[in-house]
């Protein structure tokens, strides 16, 4: 495998064939920042704030290091005056839309960034494309980009209540802005997406102790989905306490019984 | 071999071409059958015609001709053709063999042409083409500079073939390439040939051809042939015409690259704007597969070449290559970024060949008169001609085709016709929304019209539209304009295009609306630089350009709306007002009667006056003020 | 299309009868079912509706496979897609630049202030519904406008004008 020759930020490193620079980069502790990038998924290069400078004949160029594949000698220049200006504005631009995310406000900080500079569109989301593309890697057939240029937003099909959503909460985990929320109510799960409710998910209530519990998925659906023919574990009826409580009365009882010490005590079923 | 033999030309009878050798043999029956003399009525109806109504021009020739006794002589032959693109003359009749050129004509003409034209040979001095500002009659259509003093290469069936008829396109020599391909050539010398043009990808770009079917050819894996027909751009029609006009020569050009790079299988991604275009691919394609020049076993040579329309939507984003892949997949138009070349890893993931539609139709004509030819066009750097759309303050508005390398004054003043109503030329816009404006004459006097060179000028080649500029533009406006078309047809998946654009146009809406502040163009400057490093695809990355050419070369237009307050050239309304001149009025009373909100006071021969109150800045009395006495203020 | 507006001039309330086997006709026969034709069969029923109504694209989602919210992605990205019911007459105005340049944005406005209703929308009764388009191709016969597949060139006030007042007596 054909290894290449790298000059990282002044340092001759070696990189093999087809690596991100982003990649390269984390390799020798060379920090990059990022937003929309995450290790579960295919980078999308949205937000553009991990754009280096890479020179690989004789002209600099702007590329986003999240999925830029390294196939030739280069050198690679990740904080020059002009990267760090261009970093500066997407923070900027971005926190006019949402000023919450933690991790921007930190940005922020180190960049200098003036943050009075542009009115504020008073958005809650900093259109990132991480919930989307999770709840396409999971088969949620939830959440996607609609719409268009400015008009660009997170939604679901019609703007109602998903009937698909497998309330897995990826898009919750997920969200940089911490914006998609997640409420159990009532037996049932509830996505939150900018303030509506974007699916609601029946929970089953534990035969044993009544609480409610996880969504009921439908294992044979999200196999059929997947392509794959697993042997689906039973669909479960207790809540994982009473699944952990019940083996502990079964394998206690057979210990046990041979001191007579414990009695039936209720309903046990194996979870 | 020809299975059976046509009978007439305009009414083909099943016939399957075996053999490429069959093509010239067909190509010479048809040539046979022509009589040069033989009446015609060629009616342009391009969509620009048929929107002053051509098509009924041609009903209406057809039913007059059908009920005229003509005493054994010949009956004229009505041929609807698509767009010969002297757009601001039409709707164009010609009528032949005698090339007798009528301009303008209406249904009502029709009567008068048939009686006084077709059966007594008298010519009708009204429809005639009359230079602007001259009573002189150029009666013949090959006489007129506009079409004289252009070089006609890839333009040269329009106007003569009927699209609809793939006969007529067949006797001018289309699929003659294609046959020729196939018997003498190998895809390496085909790919060869088009690399010594040094053709350059006429969709914008300027990509080597060549260059870009060697890539392709050279992958491993399925190969798709795309013709990218999203002309997206406002104010350029260029494809249009050619895809109304003379559709085969696109197809030909697309087979061709099929067998250069190794593909069966190609696609016309077409926007839904043109719905005539679409229509009339269609009838091509399947005329063309009835004869056995497309489908299966080409020419019976085993060669397979399918070709599919697929349509657009409404995106204009849809023309950026891996975008308009996506579309195609049935998916949104949202680009993906470009590090791995579409030639490798394209439409279905697979090695693609893109190539814009005045690209393709190229392509015959360099096969057939070799690449050597082609380079005696243009310059070193750009070789050939490049169709170019003449639009805006100019005389003649339409399409024009012209060796690169022609300087751009010859083309607004030597083809143009010059700029109407005694006004100053300004600057003409290349390239659209990702180009910049030249200002000729007064910042630079002229500029020889090349990739390299507009470039260096801040601007691009673009696809072909060319907009005329005078006096009475504003550029903050057409800045603006362009800022705000881009803010809708960003697809908006990053930062830098999505945020950078609106706040650009936030800006500009400002600065014409009086609001500028001291800095706007310093973050004008800096934003725009911004989006051009770090967006994502070429939207974004050209975004700014007509904002940052503006800045360059008519700072002084910013310096005036933001400090001043005032907009020169009598656009941006809160900037301006008219005031008319004591001096020069003549008191005769034109703008009172063509001010639609009475406005306007005044007794004949003494000095009129506008009621400021009252004026909603029409620009109607300007306009039509023959003393210019109508000044902005 | 049959039903009518509701009084409450949420357009939703259309009733639209779904005629399924014309649906099948257009996804299955017509483009195969293939998902890569979506765009077409998309334009294709909005031809027949004029517009597209939430139950056939459900239906469309389920026969080509594609999710939901994936069709309903494509349908609000493309400017040609319209998820709620248009008026009787389709207004289009070209805002390409040479449109642009000889006075459509007045046009725009015009009509706009009128009708009383936003470039892109309906007006409740559902006579009129008013867009713009970026571009037809005609530029040296601007302004430009499209009326139901029909070219208006050298469109101005008063041609608008005629054209609101004939809408108005019916």
């Amino acid at each position: 495998m054909k290894v290449l020759n790298i000059i990282l930020n002044g340092k001759a490193v070696t990189a093999k064939m087809g690596q991100t620079i982003l990649e390269l980069a984390r390799e020798h502790d060379v920090f990059i920042p990022t937003l929309c990038d995450s290790p579960a998924l295919e980078a999308a290069a949205m937000c553009r704030l991990c754009t280096v400078q890479v020179i690989e004949g004789k002209w600099p160029k702007y590329v986003t290091a999240c999925n830029f594949p390294l196939r030739r000698d280069a050198e690679v220049v990740t904080d020059s005056p002009e990267v760090r200006h261009g970093r500066k504005l997407i923070i900027e631009l971005l926190m006019a839309r949402c000023p919450t995310s933690p991790e921007l406000q930190r940005l922020a900080v180190d960049y200098g960034c003036d943050l009075e500079r542009f009115t504020p569109l008073n958005d809650d989301c900093v259109i990132c494309g991480l919930c989307t593309r999770a709840c396409e890697a999971v088969t949620g057939r939830t959440l996607s980009l609609a719409g268009r240029g400015v008009a660009i937003h997170v939604d679901t099909a019609f703007q109602k209540a998903s009937t698909f959503c497998i309330g897995c909460g990826a898009c919750v985990q997920i969200c940089p802005v911490q914006k998609i929320k997640m409420e159990d109510v009532d037996g049932e799960r509830r996505i939150i997406l900018h303030g509506k409710i974007a699916s609601r998910v029946k929970l089953p209530q534990c035969t044993s102790c009544g609480k409610y519990f996880g969504p009921v998925i439908d294992l044979k659906q999200v196999m059929e989905r997947m392509g794959e023919h697993l042997i689906p574990p039973p669909n479960a009826t207790v809540c994982p306490e009473c699944s952990r409580r019940n083996l502990a009365i079964k394998l206690g009882k057979r210990y046990f019984e041979q001191y007579g010490v414990f009695e039936e005590e209720g309903q046990a079923n194996a979870g | 071999m020809i299975e059976a033999t046509q009978t007439a030309i305009s009414h083909p009878e099943v016939a399957k071409i075996t053999s490429p050798s069959g093509v010239e043999l067909f190509r010479k029956e048809l040539q046979s059958r022509l009589d040069p003399n033989a009446p015609l009525i060629i009616v342009c109806c391009g969509t620009g015609c048929q929107a002053a109504g051509s098509a009924e021009v041609v009903d209406k020739f057809k039913q007059l001709l059908s009920g005229t006794d003509w005493n054994g002589k010949v009956i004229p032959l009505v041929k609807p053709t698509g767009c010969h693109g002297f757009c601001s003359r039409g709707p164009l009749v010609i009528i032949e063999p005698q090339d007798l050129f009528y301009q303008q004509v209406t249904v009502d003409d029709v009567e008068e042409i048939v009686n006084k034209t077709i059966l007594n040979n008298e010519v009708i001095k009204k429809l005639q083409y009359k230079p602007a500002n001259s009573k002189e009659v150029i009666p013949k259509a090959s006489d007129i500079p506009y079409y004289a003093k252009q070089t006609r290469l890839v333009l040269k069936n329009i106007g003569k073939v009927d699209p609809t008829e793939i006969n007529d396109s067949i006797v001018r020599g289309s699929y003659s390439a294609l046959a020729s391909v196939l018997t003498r050539m190998s895809p390496q010398q085909v790919i060869d040939e088009v690399a010594n043009s040094k053709l350059r990808g006429r969709g914008g770009a300027g990509f080597p051809t060549g260059l870009k079917w060697e890539s392709c050819a050279r992958q491993e894996g399925t190969r798709y042939v795309i013709c990218n027909a999203d002309e997206g751009d406002p104010g350029a029609f260029m494809d249009r015409s050619l895809l109304e006009g003379d559709p085969h020569s696109v197809l030909e050009g697309m087979a061709i690259c099929a067998y250069a790079v190794g593909s069966n299988r190609g696609y016309m991604y077409v926007r839904a704007e043109y719905p005539l275009a679409v229509k009339t691919l269609n009838i091509a394609i399947q005329q063309a597969e009835a004869l056995g020049l497309l489908g299966e076993n080409i020419m019976g040579t085993g060669f397979d070449f399918k070709v599919t329309i697929s349509t657009g939507a409404g995106a204009f984003i849809c023309g950026e290559s891996s975008a308009l892949m996506a579309s195609l997949e049935g998916k949104v138009g949202r680009p993906r970024p470009k590090y791995i070349r579409s030639v490798e890893k394209g439409f279905r993931d697979s090695p693609s060949n893109l190539n814009n539609v005045e690209t393709y139709a190229n392509i015959p004509d360099i096969i057939t008169n070799g690449g050597e030819w082609y380079r005696s066009f243009g310059t070193e750097r750009s070789s050939g001609t490049k169709v170019f759309a003449l639009t805006g303050n100019v005389y003649n508005i339409g399409l024009v085709e012209v060796p690169m390398g022609i300087s751009l004054m010859e083309i607004v003043f030597g083809i143009g016709g010059g700029i109407p109503n005694k006004r100053a030329l300004k600057g003409v816009q290349t390239g659209g929304p990702s180009g910049g404006c030249i200002p000729i004459p007064h910042k630079i006097p002229d500029i020889n019209v090349g990739y390299g060179k507009l470039a260096e000028a801040g601007s691009i080649m673009g696809s072909g539209g060319m907009i005329v500029m005078d006096e009475d533009t504003c550029m903050i406006e057409v800045s603006r304009y362009f800022v705000n078309f881009l803010v809708e047809e960003s697809c908006g998946q990053c930062t830098p295009c999505r945020e950078g654009l609106i706040r650009m146009r936030e800006i500009l809406n400002r600065i014409t609306q009086g609001e500028g502040r001291e800095g706007d163009v310093e973050l004008l400057t800096e934003i725009g630089n911004f989006t051009n490093n770090f967006s994502l695809c070429g939207l974004g990355t050209s975004a700014a350009n007509p904002v940052l050419s503006t800045i360059r070369y008519f700072r002084e237009e910013y310096d005036a709306h933001i400090r001043d307050k005032k907009c020169p050239s009598g656009v941006c309304k809160p900037l301006f007002h008219y005031d008319i001149d004591a001096e020069t009025c003549t008191g005769c009373g034109l703008c009172k009667i063509k001010c639609p909100v009475k406005a306007i006071t005044g007794e004949k021969k003494k000095t009129h006056v506008i009621e400021q109150a009252l004026c909603i800045k029409c620009m109607e009395c300007y306009k039509n003020c023959k003393f210019r006495s109508v000044k902005i203020m | 299309m049959s039903g009518t507006a509701c009084a409450c001039q949420e357009i939703e309330c259309v009733e639209i009868e779904i005629d399924y086997s014309l649906l099948d006709k257009i996804i299955r026969d017509d483009y195969g079912g293939n998902r890569e034709a979506m765009i077409m069969m998309m334009q294709a029923i909005q031809r027949v509706y004029r517009f597209l109504p939430e139950d056939a694209v459900k239906y469309l989602s389920q026969v080509i496979e594609v999710p939901l919210t994936k069709i309903y992605e494509v349908a609000t990205f493309y400017a040609s897609f319209s998820l709620e019911p248009k008026g009787k007459y389709i207004l289009s105005v070209c805002t390409g630049t040479a449109c642009h340049l000889r006075g459509s944005g007045g046009m725009v406005e015009h009509i706009s202030k009128r009708m009383g209703i936003a470039p892109g929308k309906t007006t409740s009764d559902l006579k009129l519904t008013l867009e713009t388009v970026n571009c037809v191709g005609a530029c040296a016969v601007a302004p430009v406008v499209v009326i139901d597949e029909k070219y208006y060139p050298k469109a101005n006030i008063a041609t608008l004008n005629d054209f609101m007042d004939r809408l108005n007596a019916e």
